[in-house]
């Protein structure tokens, strides 16, 4: 057989155990962080990894229908094909396991990264419950509000660099010695706030509220299927990161540069959130339609007059 | 003989025969409108090269002929109205008037292959009416209130239809023929001012049947309230064939103007387009009936379509003509899925419907690709055309249409899941328990749709390729396409193979891993049988979340809603009935006030007559 077959083969799979232990970890140091702030002692750093494998090991009674079988499915796939095609670690020139990099571009990205909602939504949509279908409504419309500052921004920066794919911002801003946050702050700050409500720690977790819904979308699905779903939830974490790190940051060029950067980033949704209460859906959507949208159509304009 | 001719005079025909086989047997008649509209395909289908024929019908010259362009738009007309009227066999059974119907089907399909068929503007406009005519007549049809939903289509439908005649007759005042190629190669050496009148009143014309903005209030109930069977080409074809105008006179007739670029206004038409995405998706959000959302989903992607064609660049171009290719494929299997429920239910309305993915299983699968290649999620070909949609307005710089088109396209997830959960998933209802799948006949254009919807999301190139030699033939020059690969103006590209072998491989793993190994081990439970927090629902309580889906959203978006389009035209009713109410009060009927309004006139005349006469 071909080696590059191999050699790729190898690729994907060392960077989804990559994303995976790096998303899981981050998942733990959260709880941990949350239980300091609230003055508790906390889990340790690693039991998320322990509740994934546990819940791997655990038997599934019951079904509601082929939907629900296929939604966990659905929703690993969009975390680990936006993983695909978003450089991990890269250099002057050089970029550690291709996979399908080259395939694929911003708005490509921007589309696969909802797939997995949709996905679950109809996954969570055939269990009947309730509380699931308040939570999908609610995570739907507050996905409008946060998609419009975050377009913006990419708008921004895609006009800046005028290249729409993740490596050729990548090359731009290598070529430039400058990192795009510092050349369009603006948009910077718009993708920044964008990115709390992408997240959904509070005051934007309008979808989970555990005290309201139960968790919403998630209520119906237990064992395999909330492993599954808890893997893809911590892929997909880190997929945001990096991208954003990518896109903003000029990238890493080893492990270490990497997990400094992404866990510098994700502490802006997770500090915010800890010491925020729940926002309602729509005053959570107008947030994002003011100050954001305001900022980003600021870092368009600013793009267009400086560039 | 002439295939054209032949086509023409086979649907003709066929609509004729499908009335009077009505006496015969109600079926027949359907089916007689199908041989028809499918052997008219096959006869399309087996054109080798463009023929062309004149006629002599009473002291015109008529010129019928076939380009590369509206091939395009032939072969998704003529083969989607295949498999609708195959799917309207089944779902009119047992309706009254069929022959009334099967002919006014029949006839919109020979009007909308006469307007491709057209190579001057006298036969354009007769076949344009014809088809007005027969879907007002379908329109009507259902009686809903057909006074006020036919009126107003009516309304609109005569103001296009007008504009287009003057339109007509002004250029055929200036240049002495009726020919639309005559039209696009002398267009250049007209005047500034007629160019633009010529330019407005074919775009009033051709805005009209494909709903833009301010001329869209006709279309949401018309698309809901005529039979579904025919909503499918109604919303899927009848409103690309304002597209199809649009385009000859974007691409073709203003690119040639004397100042150069391309026409002003076409600006002003790309922000409309957006703006009725907007908008009508908001509008669509709202709808808690099915069919309607579906109406107003319409509305908004045809705003999408104006959007890439005002544009007017290759690859927008492209995009547009993709992305109504596709439009019309998953709009016409919605519609389709949509008459299939009420088929077997007897409603439409997504607050009393809910899960009946396990009764309707097929139904169930052609919509959910359709609503996929509807949000435009990757595999599938909604994609490929929104990728070139957003990469054609990035690079030529419409920064801010690219955030209209996106808020309204994330919109539009909204009521993509809406209409999914609200039919197919939810809480199981007693009253649809004993549910079956629609017919198979009903069931296999569907899904055939469906599939090609897959397929094309694979292998957009087996589009590209029509479109790339009708854009080529519109004087676009030389268009590059690749049969998987999607660039832009930038080099960025997207490889279409690449995302549906990484989707399917990983789909495949997960699933296989846990549907198939747990398929045997789970049982199925009702819906009734979730978490409640302990509680255990009874018999008879409610559990389904389906009124007010969106509460929250609407909302957030409120100040956008408070005034409808119209609220602007009955206004503007209004004003015109003060009007004229003001007039018939001058004429009095009184002798005495027609005597004192002659002496006011000589009085008038004496005072200003140095200023009249000399």
């Amino acid at each position: 057989m071909d080696n590059s077959i191999w050699i790729s083969i190898l690729g994907f799979l060392a960077t989804v155990v990559l994303a995976f232990t790096v998303g899981v970890f981050y998942g733990g140091f959260v709880r941990k962080i949350t239980a300091r702030i609230q003055n508790r002692v906390g889990p340790p750093v690693y039991q998320n990894f322990f509740d994934i494998v546990k819940l791997y090991s655990k038997k599934t009674a019951v079904n509601h229908g082929w939907m629900q079988h296929l939604a966990p499915a659905l929703a690993i796939t969009a975390s680990v094909t936006s993983l695909m095609f978003i450089p991990i670690l890269n250099g002057q020139g050089w970029i550690w396991f291709e996979n399908l990099n080259f395939k694929g571009d911003l708005i490509f990205l921007l589309y696969m990264m909802v797939f997995g909602s949709l996905g679950m939504a109809l996954g969570a949509g055939q269990t009947g419950n309730p509380h699931s279908a308040i939570g999908v409504s609610r995570g739907l419309s507050q996905m409008v509000g946060y998609e419009i500052p975050w377009v913006l921004a990419l708008v921004a920066i895609m006009m800046q660099a005028h290249t729409t794919s993740i490596t050729g911002l990548l090359e731009y801003q290598n070529a430039n010695g400058t990192w795009m946050m510092f050349e369009s702050p603006l948009a910077f700050i718009a993708a920044l706030m964008a990115m709390l409500g992408m997240f959904h720690y509070a005051p934007f977790d309008v979808p989970f509220a555990p005290a309201e819904l139960a968790s919403g979308p998630a209520s119906e699905f237990g064992g395999k299927y909330l492993a599954l779903m808890m893997t893809s939830g911590s892929i997909f974490a880190f997929v945001k990161l990096v991208l954003i790190v990518d896109i903003f940051m000029g990238g890493a060029s080893n492990l270490i540069m990497l997990v400094v950067k992404t866990f510098l980033l994700y502490m802006v949704p997770v500090l915010y959130g800890i010491v925020s209460p729940r926002y309602r859906t729509e005053q959570s959507i107008r947030y994002f339609w003011g100050w954001p949208t305001l900022i980003g159509v600021l870092g368009v304009l600013y793009v267009v007059f400086t560039r | 003989m002439n295939s054209l001719f032949l086509i023409i005079l086979i649907l003709m025909g066929g609509a004729v025969l499908a009335y009077l086989a009505k006496k015969v047997n109600p079926m027949l008649s359907s089916i007689v409108s199908f041989v028809a509209i499918a052997s008219s395909a096959v006869v399309f289908f087996l054109m080798t090269d463009r023929e062309s024929v004149i006629l002599h019908i009473g002291g015109f010259e008529l010129q019928w002929g076939l380009n590369a362009y509206s091939w395009v738009f032939g072969a998704m007309v003529i083969s989607m109205a295949s498999l609708a009227s195959l799917y309207s066999i089944a779902y009119m059974k047992g309706k009254d008037r069929l022959g009334y119907f099967n002919l006014n089907f029949t006839l919109s399909v020979a009007a909308m292959m006469g307007i491709l068929f057209s190579m001057d503007w006298i036969s354009f406009f007769i076949f344009w009416e014809i088809m007005t005519w027969s879907s007002f007549l379908i329109i009507i049809y259902n009686g809903i209130s057909e006074g006020k939903i036919g009126i107003k289509y009516m309304i609109f439908s005569a103001i296009g239809g007008y504009s287009m005649l003057m339109a007509m007759v002004i250029t055929k005042s200036q240049i002495d023929s009726f020919l639309i190629a005559d039209l696009i190669s002398n267009f250049s050496s007209m005047s500034l001012g007629l160019q633009g009148l010529i330019g407005v009143l074919f775009l009033i014309a051709f805005s009209v049947k494909s709903a833009v903005m301010p001329l869209h209030v006709w279309a949401p109930r018309a698309y809901a309230d005529s039979p579904m069977s025919y909503t499918s080409i109604f919303s899927g074809l009848l409103s690309k064939m304002g597209v199809f105008g649009l385009g000859i006179m974007l691409i073709s007739v203003f690119s040639k103007t004397t100042n150069g670029n391309i026409f002003i206004y076409s600006e002003v038409l790309a922000w409309l387009g957006a703006i009725t995405g907007v908008i009508a998706t908001f509008y669509a959000v709202i709808q808690t009936d099915a069919k309607r959302l579906l109406a107003y989903s319409s509305v908004a992607q045809l705003g999408y379509i104006v959007v890439g064609l005002a544009i007017g660049t290759k690859l927008s171009v492209m995009a547009a003509i993709f992305m109504a290719i596709m439009h019309a494929i998953f709009k016409g299997t919605l519609f389709m899925a949509v008459g299939a429920v009420e088929r077997q239910t007897g409603t439409t309305d997504m607050t009393k419907l809910g899960a009946l993915i396990r009764k309707m299983p097929w139904t169930f699968v052609a919509s959910l690709m359709s609503i996929i290649a509807l949000a435009g999620i990757p595999p599938l070909g909604g994609f490929v055309g929104k990728w070139m949609l957003y990469e054609s307005l990035i690079t030529s710089d419409h920064y801010f249409l690219i955030v209209m088109t996106f808020l309204s396209s994330t919109a539009a997830f909204l009521y993509s899941y809406r209409f999914l959960f609200g039919i197919f998933l939810g809480q199981e209802e007693k009253e649809f328990e004993d549910v079956k799948e629609a017919p198979a006949i009903m069931v296999v254009p569907m899904m055939l749709m469906a599939g090609s919807l897959f397929f094309f999301g694979m292998f957009p190139g087996y589009i590209f390729e029509p479109i790339a030699k009708g854009m080529e033939y519109l004087g676009m020059g030389q268009v590059d396409w690749n049969m998987t690969v999607l660039s832009n103006g930038w080099g960025d590209h997207v490889d279409t193979l690449s995302i549906i072998n990484s989707i399917l491989t990983v789909v495949g793993i997960a699933f296989i891993f846990l549907g198939l190994k747990n398929r045997k081990k789970t049982r199925y439970v009702t819906t009734k049988d979730i978490h409640t927090g302990g509680e255990i629902p009874t018999e008879n309580e409610n559990l389904t979340y389906a009124v007010d889906f969106y509460k929250p959203f609407e909302r957030a978006i409120e100040p956008a809603m408070k005034r409808k389009m119209d609220f602007y035209y009955n206004k503007f009713g209004e004003g015109i009935e003060t009007l004229f109410d003001f007039v018939r009060r001058i004429y009095t009927g009184n002798g005495q006030t027609y005597a004192i309004y002659v002496v006011i006139f000589l009085v008038i005349l004496l005072i200003f007559s140095k200023q009249i006469f000399f």
